[in-house]
């Protein structure tokens, strides 16, 4: 790349991050850091969800899944083992992603729309499933006291508790965290062929990509990206219960993703703090809340299809980002 | 006062039949769209909710206008008003939310269909508030006790309407130009086009008739139970969707087969093994016959899109 | 500007105005009261009920005067739809708020729970007029107090009432498999057990599902002497119509989530005659005290619902607590109602144990008999 467009990159980021960073304390309202926090674990949610639908194509209703099986993971850990969040995120991630990628095995035999179904039912077994098994899950109790973080300070030990700030904070390192690992894998070998797999799926794998294995990739990293949200989520909450990981979230986070532009990584982000919001700016209007969250889907999809920044349409040559 | 086994499981058959009629009505529906334009109108349940409402009000026109009108007469009244407001409801769907994205992705078709059934959803919901609607059904409360199964009038109602309609519907695809219109769109559209056929109006009818037959689902749905709420039309849509596919996509005897097959398998479930665990078990139906049979019962027909 | 680079820069101006203009206040002396309950969706008629009960109080309170000198008494209500991520969020709104002294809410008991950490954190005075499952009081609050009683009092009274009163031995229980539901129902089979009464089954039906004929003609062939919902009114119409449907002779008895005259009308009066349930409280329309405030309720809402007195009791409460304090302060609020002693309430002298929990802890039995609630009597629990 050129000095002066990487300059310009370098200085952009830097901007961002910076303005990121230091919005707490300009203004430290805990309501409007609580909104936003929430509106970035949807972005971090979009990105996971980019990497399977955006990038590799693969249609899935049935993502909120996944988020509810890392809050459940650390959920548990955390009530009946005590362990720690920052110890918590990672069983959670890794059962969330393995999760994808079992559920992802018979699913991928099935074609294109119906997959979309099948993903769909996944999503709602998951989630009755939490509901019914009583004595593992808390049944429809759901789980309560799972523990905040706790960060180790000079000065002491710091409980997260309810405070809004250190929720944003984390959750803006998480979504950074997963948005460079997105570009990276997205200009990597593994984000090529997804995409090759997205455009063409039958030339891909004339051209010798391993079709199969790509999409359950894409499937796991995409679960275990939503299973660090979850446990995030749970940390954050303190107590959770089935009926948040429903259908409509799922449902949400896609509409985010194509809100964005299908495999643009900003685009999901944005999306994320565009829509994740939503409920909170139109509080004045609660009785219309989702009849606008419909109408703009259709106007998007009307008006702008490619979403905000979606630069992937057929014979592109424009990288992701 | 117990009752036998035998007589249990008749009941639940029963009972089955029931619910699966109402299935295979709106899981035509899906079918029908889904042949033509490869589209899954993820709004075809809230059209289902929709007809049902309409339904109600009409009834609530209906008896008030003509008191004392013979009961029967006072459901086709309402059947048929529901059934043209909805085909028209189906119309407009399809001009104003579908044709115009037509070209792209399916992915966005998808979406706009979610849009949609959230947009009618509340638009009902705000029409009629939230709470269930409570429905005084003209159908008379009459219990047969048939070897020790209860049978009841409204329940003859809907295995008649459901099969008259069916038939109806079978007919017209086999034995009309329309049918044949449709069925040749729903295998090569491009030819179609290329041949003269209004492929626009076909695929408008198709919309109205699935929207139609749907919108009867919901009155016999909402007779049926008494309380109808705005929620309803996205389970029971899932569960009709599911049905198609079991029968077989795009194949509408398939959707009637497979609306029948999964309400006897969701009575029996949830009769014999767990009610609580019904719509899982539902779902798992739709999950394993994909895996192991795609192509449904009857096998699908739809378009090769290469 | 490029267009990306404009939508962003766009972007960040709007977040940083949003930001500065949040930071303004007003100068206009105000004491608020907080509401959070579900406003919209399917539970919107009993979030609205409850709201319109605090509405009145806030009124009434009004209107013997200011409750801190000078200070206007304003109601703020916001909607959590009956979902924890929203009850929080919720939640989190008010306790930034400097001018709210104390909230009236959840309604459901899955809001109210994570809802609570947040009141407690902000030392926000907390008072839930319905959420009865006993975990919520459990945590630890100081700052949560609820004015109805709980699901462990209402089980136990509903099994000894089911044992003793109606000398049924063998019973169904259904769930409608929700934090109350499911809490209530196994309160109850504890106790059933405890009374040596037999459980034949025990299942959970989904909110928002209509068919119950399966279940139902399962039931039936298992012939127990009564059948136990713990859950709403909805399925529960639901529920006795379609037993009345297939002849299903086994009595029927639900919870309090059942006590709304809507309940008759979906089930048809005639399914619904003899039906018992029971209740956090007792026949509101029974006691004198309470006649005033029924009066002047449906003069203004039309029929009353089963909640708004709880709401009423609890904002009125609330505002005697923040009026005793004097101050806009929220530590002397609590302290106010930590101190508060026999209150005179609508359902009698109101004083809460050191869990937060209210001390009148009667529970209502009725019948519907000729279409309408029936006072049966006060049941025990122990």
């Amino acid at each position: 790349m050129q000095p002066a467009v990487l300059n310009r990159r370098i200085l952009k980021w830097s901007l961002g991050a910076a303005a990121a960073l230091l919005l707490p304390l300009i203004n430290p309202n805990p309501y409007h850091l609580d909104v936003l926090t929430t509106a970035l674990l949807y972005g971090l949610l979009a990105l996971g969800l980019n990497l399977i639908v955006g990038l590799t194509g693969v249609l899935h209703l049935g993502y909120a899944a996944f988020f509810a099986i890392g809050a459940y993971t650390y959920g548990l850990l955390s009530i009946r083992l005590g362990c720690p969040f920052w110890l918590g995120w990672i069983p959670s991630a890794a059962v969330a992603g393995l999760f994808g990628v079992a559920l992802g095995v018979p699913a991928l035999r099935v074609r294109g729309d119906y997959l979309a179904i099948v993903t769909l039912g996944f999503g709602e077994i998951v989630r009755i499933t939490l509901t019914n098994l009583d004595r593992f899950t808390g049944g429809p109790n759901g789980l309560v006291g799972i523990a905040h973080p706790v960060l180790w300070t000079p000065r002491g030990a710091m409980d997260f508790g309810v405070a809004s700030m250190p929720y944003y904070y984390l959750v803006c390192v998480a979504t950074a965290l997963a948005a460079g690992l997105s570009v990276r894998l997205s200009r990597s070998r593994i984000g090529r062929a997804w995409i090759a797999i997205r455009e063409d799926e039958l030339a891909a794998s004339c051209a010798g990509v391993p079709v199969l294995e790509l999409k359950l990739a894409a499937q796991g990293c995409g679960g275990a990206i939503a299973g660090v949200a979850g446990a995030i989520f749970a940390a954050k909450q303190g107590a959770i219960t089935p009926d948040s990981f429903d259908f409509i979230l799922s449902v949400m986070v896609l509409a985010m993703v194509v809100l964005g532009g299908l495999g643009s990584i900003r685009g999901a982000v944005i999306g994320a703090l565009l829509l994740g919001s939503l409920p909170e700016l139109l509080r004045g209007f609660e009785q219309y809340r989702m009849l606008i969250f419909g109408l703009s889907m259709i106007i998007v999809m009307r008006l702008r299809p490619q979403g905000l920044f979606g630069g992937f349409q057929r014979g592109s040559r424009n990288a992701a980002a | 006062m117990g009752i036998t086994p035998l007589q249990l499981f008749l009941q639940q058959l029963t009972n089955g039949l029931t619910l699966g009629s109402i299935y295979a009505l709106i899981a035509l529906g899906y079918t029908m769209i889904y042949g033509v334009i490869q589209l899954i109108n993820f709004a075809h349940g809230e059209v289902f909710m929709v007809g049902a409402y309409l339904a109600c009000s009409l009834l609530i026109v209906v008896s008030a206008a003509i008191p004392g009108l013979p009961w029967v007469v006072t459901l086709l009244l309402c059947g048929l008003g529901a059934m043209a407001a909805c085909g028209l409801l189906g119309i407009a769907i399809e001009r104003a939310a579908y044709r115009p994205i037509r070209q792209a992705p399916r992915l966005n078709a998808l979406i706009t269909a979610i849009g949609l059934s959230f947009l009618l959803q509340n638009v009902i919901m705000l029409i009629y508030g939230a709470t269930d609607l409570q429905v005084p059904s003209p159908v008379p409360m009459v219990r047969w006790n048939v070897g020790g199964i209860t049978v009841t009038v409204m329940q003859l109602v809907i295995w008649t309407s459901g099969a008259g309609l069916m038939l109806g519907l079978h007919v017209l695809v086999m034995s009309t130009r329309l049918g044949k219109a449709m069925r040749a769109t729903a295998q090569d559209l491009t030819a179609c086009a290329l041949l003269g056929i209004p492929v626009g109006r076909i695929i408008a009818t198709t919309f109205a008739i699935g929207s139609a037959l749907a919108a009867m689902g919901g009155m016999l749905f909402a007779f049926h139970y008494g309380t109808i709420n705005f929620h309803d039309g996205y389970l029971v849509g899932l569960k009709a969707f599911t049905a198609a596919v079991l029968g077989g996509i795009g194949n509408i005897p398939g959707a009637m087969v497979g609306g029948l097959v999964l309400g006897l398998l969701e009575g029996l479930g949830a009769g014999y093994l767990s009610a609580q665990w019904k719509n899982v078990f539902a779902f798992a139906i739709l999950v394993v016959l994909l895996l192991c049979k795609p192509t449904g019962l009857l096998g699908e027909r739809v378009a090769d899109r290469a | 500007m490029a267009a990306r680079h404009r939508h962003r820069f766009l972007q960040v101006i709007s977040l940083f105005a949003a930001a500065l203009l949040a930071g303004c206040g007003r100068s206009e002396p105000i004491v608020k009261i907080g509401f959070v309950g579900p406003l919209t969706g399917d539970q919107a008629p009993q979030g609205e009920d409850m709201l319109n009960g605090t509405e009145l109080a806030v009124q009434h309170a009004a209107a013997q005067g200011d409750v801190i000198t000078g200070h206007r008494l304003v109601l703020v209500a916001l909607d959590d739809q009956r979902s924890p991520t929203q009850a929080v969020a919720a939640a989190k709104k008010l306790a930034a708020d400097r001018d709210v002294m104390a909230v009236i809410g959840h309604l459901n008991s899955s809001c109210t729970l994570p809802a609570s950490a947040i009141y407690h954190q902000a030392r926000l005075l907390e008072i839930s007029p319905v959420s009865s499952n006993p975990q919520i009081s459990r945590q630890g609050f100081d700052t949560f107090y609820r004015t109805c009683a709980t699901d462990d009092l209402q089980g136990p009274a509903a099994a000894l009432f089911i044992v003793r009163d109606m000398q049924a031995q063998r019973v169904f229980v259904i769930d409608d498999m929700t934090t109350y539901g499911r809490g209530l129902a196994n309160e109850l089979i504890k106790k059933l057990k405890e009374l040596q009464a037999e459980v034949v089954g025990h299942e959970g039906i989904p909110q928002g599902d209509k068919d119950f004929v399966p279940l139902l003609t399962k039931i039936k062939s298992l012939n127990p002497d009564l059948i136990y919902f713990a859950g709403m009114f909805p399925e529960a119409a639901l529920l006795i119509k379609q037993r009345a449907e297939i002849g299903l002779e086994s009595k029927f008895m639900g919870g309090d989530g059942l006590f709304d005259p809507v309940l008759i009308g979906l089930a048809t009066p005639k399914a619904a005659e003899g039906v018992y349930i029971t209740t956090i409280g007792s026949d509101i329309h029974r006691i004198p005290t309470a006649k005033q405030f029924v009066a002047a309720y449906e003069s203004r809402y039309g029929p009353i619902g089963a909640y708004s007195a709880y709401a009423y009791e609890a904002a009125s409460i609330a505002i005697q607590a923040i009026r005793t304090a004097g101050v806009k302060d929220r530590s002397a609020v609590l302290t106010a109602m930590k101190t508060m002693k026999d209150y005179p309430g609508l359902f009698g002298l109101q004083n809460f144990d050191e869990k937060g929990d209210s001390l009148i802890r009667d529970i209502g039995i009725f019948t519907v008999k000729d279409g309408q609630f029936v006072f049966v009597k006060t049941a025990t629990w122990e």
